[in-house]
């Protein structure tokens, strides 16, 4: 009997499996545990067993009618639920998004990284006084430097500032030393534009003040710096350059990103790529910002935001930057 | 500037153990940036001293001659094509399987004569341009022998960043970067060979009427009888830039390649003597370029009495030039004001050699030194020349060196490193600069050539001492932890986070714009803008005092492409003079979405206060710019302030520029946006009672606006009111619908229906005594 109830379970297992439709599952319940079903034919026999067999096959059939009962159940809910995602699930979806500009992107990533090395976000005007731009750099008048920055000069006797480093000045006098800050911004250059030059464009300035500032902190600071934005370690190194308001004035170099520093054409082959400039503050600056340059000292560097966000995206032109089109824009999303 | 390293081995001593070809890095990291090393000569070879035996015209040919032309092993015939071969020159041959120019030079017919190699001129070695003729040899040199035994041909040349010189006066002469190349490598600068001239003449006539010359000194120099420059210095002008003359003015541009001192050689004939002053306004003034120059009351002259001979420091005159026939010259070495040949070399446009030297304030010590060093050379070329005044000096104030003292602690805070006494002495000396070691500091005597304004504080010897001793020998060193981190400013994370938001829940994208209106624009549209301008320019140059026009500009621009736009950005306005922050948003679409938009902008700005203050905003009717349609424009309140505005551009001002299409704007004014505080969340517990939802639809005229209905409603008071929303407008023939919401309840208990069925009633009540209809 056994093999019997066996076979009746395995074949009510089989049917409900393959039961695509409520009704056919409800047939096959009445086929199988229905009074007319095999299952109760042998369940009739019970009568004529003795106390332990009645025992044994008592609860067997119990146990066999409740399994096969869910089983049914089971499927019978299992085929409609497929029957509730009955639809078409391979339409296209667009997620909707709008951009943000991408000199935004970096910008943020970049100040992102100098806030976890404990630097404040701080902003000057664009529009600024020659004091501030020039002067209180020890940028007096007719020194070359102004040369070098050919300045949109303004009719009200300002001008829009040629670089980030005013906000030097305007951070010191207004919070005074210790501090460490970083300023992005826009700058501005009266240059004629083409693929690799812009009148307008963004930096970010960089300024440690403290007790015993050393040039091996700037370093430390830089390759930490670059090495978190391009997501790599990199080397940098340090080259004299003239920069009047520091002293002294560094150009600070990256190792190559294309050949980490093998040489290859983007790095004229030399291993490094020229990044931005830096240097110690030179002390006529902290003098004119109102700090004891014996006291203190510190270190500064301006990084060409605008340029980072072009070598991330691989942008040739920096002109589509100002252009406005969103049929390149758009394409930048938000992260 | 370019530097001829054959020249730099002259001034140092055992310049044989110096590698000229990767020197350059370490002057890169210690010095200054080098732009690139270029290998000067190679490419000429089998080129040897030849000497014409004969010399015949070919027949049948306007310019070629055959020639029989020793070469040293044997005689060749050559045939030759330049106007100045004749019987006994010597000239530099190319042998078959030399090469000049990048080409190998191989048997060829030549007006069916076979040339068995070629006679070449300068250009073809690689040292002139434009030559007429082949070179011609001094007699002296020996037929047969390599021309790179006489010639320097083979150089190595290094082109200097002169921007990175800007700081540097005295790295604008070979003498000076020799200097450096001796300190980096420790060698020994050579002394340069001056002439001794003795004071036993005559002074010229100098006279400084202008404290704008620092130093003048002049020599006059007669019987002088050479005018050709010595090939190995035509070699070298060439390489550095510059070109072959005549021999006086080689050499004095020769000086100013040397030592960086400007020189200038008047004809005596026309100069015997020489003051320094202002031009007068307005005087004309021919330079030797033969360009007329028009004087103003700042340009510092050479002049005598009303005739000019050269803008100071800038450029000599035509008329006191030295000719062929000059004899007799008086030598100009001078210093002059920085800053004022600056701003004449910008004011006349005109920037040379000498101006770009002087603008850097050279050393006002060193117009002794060129004057020797000239005529010791001149001499050394033309050995009858007389020295026919004394070395006349005007130095009205000397510049003296200059004391520097450097605290062994500061040096130790900058370099983070004990640096041996002995290497700081070592270095520092090998620069110029004398030094006494004092215990706690260095007392350090700056030479002159660095003092002018290179040098001046102690920071300024830590640059040398950190320089030489290589920046990449520092150690990096991390900041110190600070235990406080509290922010200054919040400006950036406050526009981060707008501009988040619209990106992400309203898909706006953001453009960055320039700060001055497109002139374009203006013209088209007729907009009138009065504003700040830039100086120097006529078009594109009045800053901006709204930047939603600037981006109706770049939203225009895309409709091109896109049915409709929105587009945003934080940026400077100038109002009133000042910098103003601003928010700009900018929507755009087809004329008949213009009721959409202005929604779709009154739903970000409520969104953007709800979300990152928490606080309700209220429009009021207001006016904006005289392009702004007046009926869609409303200031914008929060927190008791007016925040900025939204508005809309009026329908004839946008059909200049796009038919048919509607601009909203939106301006906060971020700095004041930027202040508002944070309200805060107050938690409201949720009633245990059921709460009832009653929907009603009003009617009214279409003439109407929802104002009417919102007025009703809130005059409307119950204690059982919850909430009232605003769902929905059918837009009917005569009358429109609007669906109202009512959610009412109570925290005390459930509302029996009685008190339903009140409230209902009075509604219905209140609504069509204020005349307006209900579906009941």
């Amino acid at each position: 009997m056994q093999e019997e109830l066996k076979k009746i379970v395995s074949n009510a297992i089989n049917e409900i499996k393959e039961a695509k439709k409520e009704n056919d599952l409800l047939n096959i319940k009445s086929k199988y545990l229905g009074k007319k079903s095999k299952l109760a034919e042998l369940m009739s026999n019970l009568k004529s067993m003795s106390i332990e067999e009645k025992k044994k096959y008592g609860s067997l059939f119990n146990k066999i009618k409740k399994d096969l009962e869910s089983k049914v159940n089971e499927r019978i809910t299992e085929v409609n639920v497929t029957k509730d995602i009955d639809f078409d699930d391979t339409l296209p979806v667009e997620a909707k998004l709008g951009s943000l500009h991408p000199v935004t992107i970096v910008a943020k990533e970049v100040t992102d990284i100098l806030k976890r090395m404990g630097f404040s976000v701080v902003s000057g005007p664009e529009m600024e006084e020659e004091y501030f731009n020039f002067v209180a750099l020890n940028i007096p008048d007719d020194h070359p430097a102004r040369d070098m920055q050919d300045t949109y000069y303004l009719d009200n006797g300002k001008l829009l500032r040629t670089h980030t480093s005013p906000n030097q000045v305007h951070a010191m006098q207004k919070y005074g030393a210790p501090i460490r800050m970083c300023a992005p911004g826009r700058c501005f250059r009266n240059e004629d534009l083409d693929a690799s030059h812009e009148n307008t464009f963004f930096q970010v300035e960089g300024m440690v003040i403290d007790k015993n500032i050393s040039i091996g902190n700037l370093m430390y600071t830089m390759k930490e710096l670059l090495s978190a934005i391009f997501e790599r370690d990199v080397d940098v190194r340090v080259r004299p350059g003239f920069f009047p308001f520091v002293e002294p004035g560094v150009e600070i170099d990256c190792s190559c990103l294309i050949c980490g520093g093998k040489g290859c054409p983007t790095c004229k082959n030399s291993g490094w790529i020229e990044l931005c400039p830096g240097g110690m503050i030179h002390p006529n600056v902290l003098k004119e910002s109102g700090i004891d340059p014996e006291v203190y000292n510190g270190f500064a560097f301006g990084l060409g935001i605008t340029r980072l966000a072009m070598m991330k995206y691989k942008i040739d032109d920096i002109r589509v930057l100002n252009s406005g089109d969103l049929r390149v824009l758009d394409k930048f999303n938000v992260e | 500037m370019l530097i001829s390293c054959n020249r730099l081995k002259n001034y140092i001593k055992d310049s044989a153990n110096i590698d000229f070809l990767t020197i350059w890095d370490k002057f890169s990291l210690m010095t200054a940036e080098v732009e690139g090393v270029n290998v000067k000569g190679k490419d000429v070879d089998g080129v040897v001293v030849a000497q014409i035996l004969e010399c015949e015209p070919v027949e049948n040919s306007k310019k070629l001659h055959k020639l029989l032309v020793d070469n040293g092993k044997e005689k060749l015939q050559i045939i030759c094509g330049a106007p100045n071969v004749r019987v006994g020159l010597k000239a530099p041959l190319v042998n078959v399987g030399g090469h000049v120019c990048g080409i190998k030079i191989t048997t060829r017919k030549l007006a069916g004569l076979e040339s068995f190699g070629m006679m070449c001129s300068a250009e073809e070695l690689g040292f002139a341009e434009g030559c007429e003729g082949i070179l011609e040899l001094p007699d002296d040199f020996e037929v047969g022998r390599d021309i790179k035994d006489y010639l320097p041909l083979e150089d190595i040349i290094v082109e200097i960043d002169n921007k990175s010189l800007t700081n540097r006066p005295d790295l604008w002469g070979h003498y000076g970067i020799a200097r450096e190349i001796a300190a980096i490598t420790s060698h020994e600068l050579l002394p340069l060979d001056l002439l001794n001239i003795k004071n036993d003449k005559e002074d010229l006539d100098i006279k400084i009427k202008n404290p704008l010359c620092l130093r003048y000194t002049g020599l006059k120099i007669a019987n002088i009888s050479k005018n050709e420059t010595p090939l190995d210095m035509q070699i070298f002008l060439y390489y550095t830039g510059m070109r072959s003359i005549s021999l006086i003015v080689d050499l004095t541009n020769f000086l100013m390649l040397e030592l960086g001192q400007p020189m200038h050689a008047f004809d005596a004939r026309k100069v015997d003597s020489i003051e320094i002053d202002t031009a007068k306004a307005k005087d004309e003034f021919i330079t030797l370029d033969n360009e007329k120059r028009i004087l103003n009351s700042n340009t510092l002259m050479i002049k005598k009495n009303n005739d000019y001979f050269a803008i100071a420091g800038v450029m000599g005159g035509l008329d006191s030039e030295i000719l062929e026939d000059t004899t007799s010259i008086i030598l100009e070495s001078a210093t002059f004001d920085a800053a004022s040949i600056r701003r004449t070399a910008t004011y006349l446009g005109l920037r040379t050699e000498a101006s770009a030297r002087y603008e850097k304030s050279l050393d006002p010590n060193m117009t002794i030194t060129a004057i020797k060093r000239l005529a010791y050379l001149l001499k050394k070329f033309d050995p009858n020349i007389k020295m026919a005044s004394n070395i006349t000096d005007v130095y009205p104030k000397e510049l003296k060196e200059k004391q520097v003292i450097l605290k062994k602690a500061t040096l130790k805070k900058y370099m983070n490193i004990d640096i041996e006494s002995d290497f700081i002495i070592k270095t520092l000396n090998s620069l110029g600069f004398k030094v006494k070691d004092q215990k706690e500091t260095f007392k350090i005597t700056v030479p002159t050539f660095r003092a002018t304004k290179d040098i001046s504080i102690e920071a300024d010897i830590v640059e040398e001492i950190a320089r030489m001793y290589g920046y990449e020998n520092i150690r990096l060193e991390p900041l110190k932890l600070e235990l406080s981190f509290k922010e200054l400013e919040n400006t950036q994370e406050k526009e981060y986070e707008v501009k988040r938001l619209l990106a992400t829940k309203f898909n706006l994208n953001e453009v960055h714009s320039y700060l001055w209106y497109k002139t374009n624009l203006l013209n088209k549209t007729k907009i009138n803008k009065e504003n700040i301008k830039l100086l120097g320019k006529n078009e594109d140059n009045i800053l901006r005092d709204d930047l939603g026009l600037t981006l109706i500009d770049m939203a225009n621009n895309n409709l091109k492409y896109y049915n409709n736009v929105g587009i945003f950005e934080i940026g400077t306005e100038f109002i009133d003079g000042e910098n103003r922050r601003a928010l700009s948003i900018v929507l755009a679409d087809s004329y008949k979405k213009q009721e959409k938009l202005f929604y779709a902008l009154k739903e970000i700005i409520i969104t953007i206060f709800k979300t990152f203050y928490n606080c309700p905003v209220s429009f009021v009717k207001s006016k904006s710019f005289d392009y702004y349609n007046e009926n869609l424009t409303f200031d914008i309140y929060a927190q008791n302030q007016n925040l900025g505005f939204i508005t809309s551009l009026k329908a004839n001002v946008a059909s200049s520029i796009s038919k048919k299409k509607s601009f909203l704007v939106l301006k906060i004014d971020f700095d004041k946006y930027e202040k508002l505080k944070k309200e805060d969340f107050l938690y409201q517990n949720v009633s245990k009672y059921p709460t009832v939802t009653l929907d009603y639809t009003i009617l009214m005229a279409k003439d109407k606006k929802y104002e009417v209905i919102k007025n009703a409603l809130e005059e409307f008071k119950s204690p059982i009111i919850k909430d009232v929303i605003y769902i929905d407008r059918y837009m009917g023939e005569k009358e429109n619908k609007y669906t109202i919401r009512y959610v009412v309840g109570s925290d005390d208990a459930t509302l029996t229906s009685e008190e339903l069925q009140d409230f209902k009633n009075k509604f219905i009540n209140h609504i069509k005594k204020s005349g307006l209809s209900i579906i009941e």
